[in-house]
């Protein structure tokens, strides 16, 4: 199973994640805002990034074109999970190096199908 | 419009911003209509042409410093009949071309009209004032009232994420252990001990029979037994027989050594040692009663013995028999009752496992429910950011209109703290700026999720 890094601001959002993600088995590491996420991502590699646009320090956007900065995370898929939906905030995220957008709220089966087919 | 008519909306214009001519007009009027009580009749007449004329000149005067173009714009449609109008525009244009009549007059009566502005200006900025610091003090505790909202929100949320998901984690162990304990580990017993309930109920059910069988055989062998010991009874009798046998030779045998003596005696000397021979015959002859009467003894002894184990082998093999009868059922039975358990935990474990189909649906409700607590604290958050706004905007145009004159705005009423606040610009905008950074990303995101309705939206999921 995977080792996955997920970054939100929300206290929240970060445990019903890890909740769903842990019932598949994954392991789960938890990060408040994109600088934590990024301090996070160096100290050892993740096989999947999901993170959150709208955060304090860093935002999403910011988090994951740093981390396509490291050579460790070129090729590492990263999901966008947020509130925003609107085409052009997409296309940032795109643009950005993300490999997929989940709309919230996200539904458990959904955000599983979407990590076991982008894990591969 | 008649001049009556026009001399009436003059008047009535005129009061709107000046009043103290329109006031000495009446008073002269007034004091001359007192004057006709107490004066004879050519005194009244002459304090009447003095008072007109005084009171024309007074009205000349006040309707010089009223605003003309404010009357020229009331004056709209014109007037058929203008010989009054046209007589007080050509008087203001001579007093206009020659030196004022009474300059000091009219100084006095502009700086009254300026300090009369003033007093309006004044009050104005009263409530200007009054509304600015109302809304900010508003706007101000709007902001403390959200937070406290959100605050509140995010921990019940935090709570309830928290307790839920060790309520799901109780629920999982208590349904592995329930699981477990009803359907047994899938490797089965490899020691041949019983594992699980089905596992039990064969393995007892096979050993329960096999004591049954072994039970019915013992039975069988114990009748096989009484059998024999009936055949060994029957043999001990035809040993009885055969002693009967022995003693009758025995007798007989005694008969003739007692007519062996006889003769022998009747033989004389000659049958001396015939005699010794016949005694010893009889001797044999009674010892061989001897023997077969202590044989009989024995086997007597032997027939009771017989007897008893006969007695003893039968009732024993009718209760073993009894006994694996009623074993056999009470397995069959135990089995029976051990099959329904068994069918009752089947019906078990197919009712828990469709109850934990149904709490992982609730999991999956309560997991997206859950994520609308982050959705609402940013729309709330991102109510913020108008409130801010709304505080800024307020406290720059306090601070401009504070720029125009400080001095208006000294001894109003109910403005000391606004006042005192405005003045500690540094303080305010601190204020401002702390409560705003607390929610630095918070209304970007609330904007965007107040726009996501409007504006056309994706998919939920998508992969680029």
């Amino acid at each position: 199973m995977a080792t996955i890094l997920t970054a939100d601001d929300t206290a929240t959002m970060r445990q019903m994640i890890s909740f769903t993600l842990s019932s598949a088995g994954h392991q789960v590491m938890q990060a408040s805002d994109g600088t934590e996420a990024l301090a996070l991502a160096r100290t050892r590699k993740f096989d999947l990034v999901i993170a959150d646009i709208n955060m304090p320090n860093m935002d999403g956007i910011s988090l994951v074109k740093s981390l396509r900065e490291l050579p460790d995370y070129k090729f590492t898929p990263i999901l966008m999970l947020t509130t925003e939906s609107q085409a052009e905030k997409r296309q940032e995220g795109r643009s950005a190096g993300a490999t997929g957008w989940i709309v919230k709220p996200f539904n458990p089966e959904q955000l599983l199908t979407i990590v076991k087919k982008v894990l591969g | 419009m008649n001049p009556l008519s026009q001399l009436r909306r003059v008047v009535r214009e005129s009061t709107a911003l000046t009043k103290w001519w329109i006031w000495a007009i009446l008073g002269a009027v007034g004091a001359w209509t007192w004057n006709l009580f107490y004066v004879p009749v050519e005194v009244a007449i002459g304090t009447g042409i003095l008072t007109l004329v005084s009171a024309v000149l007074i009205g000349l005067v006040g309707y010089r410093l009223m605003d003309r173009s404010k009357i020229a714009n009331v004056d709209t449609a014109p007037a058929p009949d203008v010989t009054l109008h046209d007589e007080l525009e050509s008087l203001l244009a001579k007093a206009a071309e020659t030196p004022d009549p009474m300059p000091q007059v009219d100084e006095l009566l502009h700086s009254m009209a300026t300090e009369q502005q003033k007093r309006n200006l004044e009050g104005l900025l009263r409530r200007w004032v009054d509304v600015a610091q109302r809304y900010g003090d508003a706007t101000l505790s709007l902001r403390k009232q959200i937070h406290a909202v959100t605050d509140q929100v995010d921990q019940a949320a935090t709570t309830i994420a928290n307790s839920f998901q060790a309520v799901i984690q109780k629920a999982t162990i208590q349904a592995r252990q329930a699981m477990e304990l009803l359907e047994g580990t899938q490797g089965g017993a490899t020691d041949g001990t019983p594992q699980s309930l089905k596992d039990f109920i064969r393995v007892s059910d096979e050993r329960l029979t096999r004591m049954a069988d072994e039970v019915v055989r013992v039975a069988d062998l114990s009748i096989k037994m009484v059998e024999e010991l009936d055949a060994v009874q029957k043999r001990t009798q035809a040993i009885d027989g055969f002693l009967v046998d022995v003693e009758k030779l025995a007798d007989q045998t005694n008969l003739l050594a007692l007519n062996a003596d006889i003769e022998a005696a009747r033989a004389g000397d000659q049958g001396r040692g015939f005699s010794v021979v016949a005694q010893e015959v009889r001797r044999l002859s009674k010892r061989s009663h001897e023997f077969s009467d202590r044989i009989r003894h024995h086997l007597h002894e032997v027939r009771e013995s017989l007897n008893k184990t006969y007695g003893d082998m039968r009732n024993l093999s009718a209760a073993d028999a009894r006994h694996a009868l009623k074993i056999k059922d009470e397995v069959i039975q135990l089995t029976r009752s051990l099959d329904g358990k068994n069918r009752e935990v089947a019906q078990t474990v197919s009712s828990i496992n469709s109850i934990s189909r149904e709490i992982s649906q609730d999991v999956q409700n309560v997991v997206m429910s859950l994520q609308f607590h982050d959705i609402t604290s940013q729309q709330l958050n991102g109510m913020l950011e108008p409130l801010d706004e709304l505080r800024r905007t307020l406290f720059h145009l306090m601070q401009e209109t504070l720029k125009l004159d400080r001095s208006l705005l000294e001894g109003l009423p109910g403005d000391d703290k606004w006042l005192a606040r405005t003045r500690d610009g540094h303080r305010l905008d601190s204020e401002v700026s702390a409560v705003t950074s607390e929610a630095a990303s918070a209304p970007v995101a609330a904007v965007a999720a107040a726009k996501q309705d409007a504006t056309g939206t994706g998919p939920a999921v998508e992969l680029f």
